[in-house]
C-alpha cells in the first residue's frame, strides 16, 4: 500500500496540450475515481500513473519516490484493461502467475499464491481454462486475479467495467468495492459513468478537457458542486439549470422571464438582486399546492421505484423525480415548488458557485 | 377437425425449401475448377507407375494395369536424389525458421517499438518487395561470387532470407498492428522484456499467420529454380528442381520415371502443408479481448 501523489502533471503530444497541470493526492488506502467525459484526459493521466505514457512535465510519485523515469514494472502497480488483455493462449492460472514467473518466483509459490487470489474471486474452477472459453464477467475477474496476485502498492482501474452488460456491472461494481474494503489497497479507478464513481469512491477527481474541476467526496461533490459543470456532470437524471435575476423585496424572487417567477426562501447576500442561473436537483422538483410554480407535464416515465417527469417551465423543459407514486398524466397542469434547501446557484459568466 | 389438422401438418412436411440456385452454380463451379486442378496430379501420379510401353500405349488418364514400383526405385538413384534431396532439405530446414524468426523480430519492432526512422525503414523493405529477383540474378551472382560462396550453403541461403523476409515482415508487422496494444502493455506491467513480449505473446498468438506464411515459403524455397541455377554450379551442390531439369534431358523418352521424379520432388511440400494446414484454423486470439 502506498500514497500516490501527483504534482502539477502535464502532457503534450507535439504542440497539443492535453493535460494543464494536474494535483492530486492520493492517501494510502483510498479507493480515487478519476471521472469525466471522453477526451477530458482522464484515462492518459491513469496511463502517466502505470508509466505507459511518458510525463511531459510535474512529478508522480508512489509511496515516497518519484517514479517519472521507473519502468512500469519497477512500480509496484499492478493495471486492470477495459478489454482485459489477458494472454488467449495461456490458462487463467498462466495468466495470473505470468508476472510472478517473470520476476523468478518458485513455481510451488506461484501456485500458492494464485490460489489463494483465485479464492477471493471465485475463479478456483476456471484456473484450467483459457480466457476464450470465459463469459467476460470471468474475463474481468480473471484481470483482476492478475492484479491481485502481484500484491501491488497500487490497482490501477482503467474503464474496467465499460464492456459489461448492465447487470453484471452493477454486480461487479459490488465486488470491486468489496475487494478493496477486504485489501485495502490504494486504487485509482477511471470511469466516465458518474453513477460508478459516485457509488464506489472514497474520493472523486471530476476532470473536463485537461483539467480537475473538483476533488471531493461523492457527497461534498454532489451537495456542493463547485461549478456548473460538476453539478451537471453527477447525478442522473442531471441538475435543472434556470437561468433569472434575482429581485430585491421581502420576499427574494428569481425572476424567469415577464410571466414566471419563482419565491426563493432564504438565499445568501452574494445571490441578491442579480443575474443567477439556478441549479435543482430533479428530486427537489417537488409536486407542490396550488399556488406554486405553474408547469405543464410533458412525458411520464415510471420506472417502478420512483417516477421521472419532463416538464414544461416557462420556455424550459425541466425534469423531476419523485419517490411517491403520481397520477399525473401529458397535458396536465401541475404546480410546483423546489426544496428551498438544496439550491445552488452559479454565476451566468463564469459558471462558478455563488456561496 | 382431427382430419384437417393431420393434413395440414403432412402438407407442411412435404414441402420442401424452395432450391437455392446461386448455391447450385457455386458448387458446380467447384467442381469444376477441383477437376481441373485435381487432373494434373492424376496424370503424374498414374504415369509414375507405367512401364515406358504402358504410358504409349494408354490413354493419359488410364490408370497403371500394372503398377512399376521400379520407376522410383531408378528414378531415385538415376537422378542422384540422395544429393539433392539433401541440398534442398538443409536449404530449406535452415532457410524457412531462420527467415520467419527474423521477419517475425523486424515486424514486432516495426509494429511495436518507437524509434525514430521506423517509417522509413519500413517503406524500405516494402521496396524490397518490389525488385523482381530476375533483375538481380546478375548482380548477385557478381556479390555472392565476391564472398567466395558460390557453391555453398550459405550462398544461396543468404539471399533466399533476403528475397524472402520482406514480404514477411509486411505481413507480419501490419498481423501484429492488429494485436491490441493493452496485450502489449500489460506485459510490461507484468514485467516482460520486449523480447519476452515477443516469444511469449506474439509468436503464439500469430502461430496462424506464421504457418501460413511457414507453408507459402517452404514451397518457393522447395521449388526454387532461378536463383540455385545461377549459384550452384556444382552438380553436388545442386537441388531438387535442379536435378530435376537434368533428368528431363537425359531420360526425355522415360515418363514414368521423370514423372516418379516428380512426385517424389513435390511430396515434401505437400506434407507440410498438410502438417500446417489445421493451424489455419484461427481464432486462436478470440478471447484475448471482448469484441
Amino acid at each position: 500500500m502506498a500514497k500516490v501523489r501527483i504534482q502539477t502533471v502535464r502532457k503534450s503530444y507535439g504542440a497539443m496540450q492535453v493535460l494543464h497541470g494536474i494535483d492530486i493526492d492520493v492517501a494510502d488506502g483510498e479507493f480515487v475515481i478519476l471521472v469525466g467525459p471522453s477526451g477530458c484526459g482522464k484515462s492518459t493521466l491513469l496511463r502517466m500513473v502505470a508509466g505507459l505514457e511518458d510525463i511531459s512535465a510535474g512529478t508522480v510519485s508512489i509511496g515516497d519516490r518519484v517514479v517519472n523515469h521507473v519502468e512500469p514494472k519497477d512500480r509496484n502497480i499492478a493495471m486492470v484493461f477495459q478489454n482485459y488483455a489477458l494472454y488467449p493462449q495461456m490458462t487463467v492460472a498462466q495468466n495470473m502467475g505470468f508476472a510472478l514467473e517473470l520476476a523468478g518466483v518458485p513455481k510451488a509459490e506461484i501456485k500458492q499464491k494464485v490460489e489463494a487470489a483465485a479464492g477471493i474471486l471465485g475463479l478456483e474452477p476456471l484456473l484450467g481454462r483459457k480466457p476464450g472459453q470465459l463469459s467476460g464477467g470471468q474475463r474481468q475477474r480473471v484481470a483482476m486475479g492478475r492484479a491481485i496476485v502481484r500484491n501491488p502498492q497500487v490497482f490501477l482501474f482503467d474503464e474496467p467495467l465499460s464492456n459489461l452488460d448492465a447487470k453484471l456491472r452493477v454486480k461487479m461494481r459490488a465486488e470491486i468495492k468489496a475487494l478493496h474494503q477486504r485489501l485495502k489497497t490504494t486504487i485509482i479507478y477511471v470511469t466516465h459513468d458518474q453513477v460508478e464513481a459516485m457509488t464506489m469512491a472514497d474520493k472523486i477527481v471530476v476532470m473536463q478537457a485537461g483539467r480537475v474541476e473538483q476533488i471531493g467526496t461523492p457527497l461534498e461533490l454532489y451537495d456542493h458542486p463547485k461549478n456548473i459543470f460538476v453539478a451537471g456532470f453527477l447525478g442522473s437524471p442531471a441538475m435543472n439549470f434556470i437561468e433569472g435575476t434575482v429581485s430585491h423585496g421581502p420576499t427574494p424572487q428569481l425572476r424567469v422571464s415577464e410571466t414566471l417567477s419563482i419565491p426563493l426562501g432564504e438565499i445568501p447576500t452574494s445571490v441578491r438582486n442579480r443575474d443567477v442561473i439556478l441549479g435543482v436537483r430533479p428530486e427537489d422538483v417537488l409536486p407542490g399546492e396550488p399556488g406554486g410554480i405553474p408547469a405543464t407535464v410533458l412525458v411520464v416515465e415510471p420506472t417502478g421505484s420512483e417516477t421521472h417527469a419532463a416538464l414544461q417551465l416557462g420556455r424550459q423543459t425541466i425534469t423531476g423525480v419523485w419517490r411517491e407514486r403520481v397520477s399525473v398524466k401529458p397535458g396536465y397542469h401541475i404546480s410546483l415548488k423546489f426544496r428551498q434547501t438544496n439550491l445552488h446557484f452559479f454565476d451566468p459568466v463564469t459558471k462558478e458557485r455563488l456561496q | 377437425m382431427t382430419v384437417l389438422k393431420t393434413e395440414a401438418f403432412d402438407n407442411a412436411a412435404i414441402a420442401a425449401p424452395p432450391r437455392d440456385w446461386v448455391l447450385v452454380g457455386l458448387w458446380i463451379a467447384l467442381a469444376m475448377v477441383a477437376v481441373l486442378w485435381v487432373a494434373p496430379f492424376v496424370f503424374i501420379i498414374f504415369t509414375s507407375f507405367k512401364s515406358t510401353a504402358a504410358v504409349m500405349g494408354s490413354s493419359a488418364f488410364a490408370p497403371p494395369t500394372n503398377p512399376q514400383i521400379s520407376n522410383y526405385v531408378a528414378a531415385w538413384s538415376r537422378g542422384r536424389f540422395e544429393t539433392t534431396f539433401t541440398n534442398s532439405a538443409i536449404i530449406t530446414v535452415i532457410k524457412v525458421p531462420l527467415g520467419l524468426f527474423i521477419s517475425a523480430m523486424a515486424a514486432y519492432a516495426l509494429a511495436r517499438i518507437e524509434f525514430s526512422g521506423r517509417k522509413m525503414v519500413l517503406v524500405l523493405i516494402l521496396f524490397g518487395t518490389m525488385i523482381p529477383f530476375q533483375v538481380m540474378l546478375a548482380p548477385l551472382f557478381t556479390l555472392v561470387n565476391g564472398f567466395g560462396l558460390i557453391d555453398t550453403y550459405p550462398g544461396v541461403i543468404l539471399p533466399y532470407l533476403a528475397f524472402g523476409i520482406p514480404y514477411q515482415v509486411f505481413i507480419l508487422q501490419s498481423f501484429f498492428r492488429g494485436v491490441p496494444k493493452e496485450l502489449t502493455e500489460a506485459a510490461r506491467i507484468d514485467g516482460a522484456s520486449h523480447f519476452v513480449i515477443f516469444r511469449r505473446i506474439f509468436l503464439p498468438i500469430s502461430l496462424p499467420v506464421l504457418a501460413a506464411l511457414c507453408i507459402l515459403d517452404f514451397v518457393a524455397t522447395w521449388n526454387e529454380f532461378a536463383m540455385a541455377l545461377v549459384l550452384l554450379q556444382d552438380q553436388k551442390m545442386w537441388t531438387l528442381p535442379l536435378g530435376l531439369s537434368a533428368f528431363q534431358g537425359q531420360f526425355s523418352r522415360d515418363y514414368g520415371q521423370l514423372n516418379a521424379a516428380i512426385v517424389m520432388t513435390v511430396l515434401p511440400a505437400a506434407l507440410v502443408y498438410l502438417i500446417f494446414q489445421r493451424y489455419f484454423v484461427s481464432g486462436l486470439t478470440s478471447g484475448a479481448v471482448k469484441g
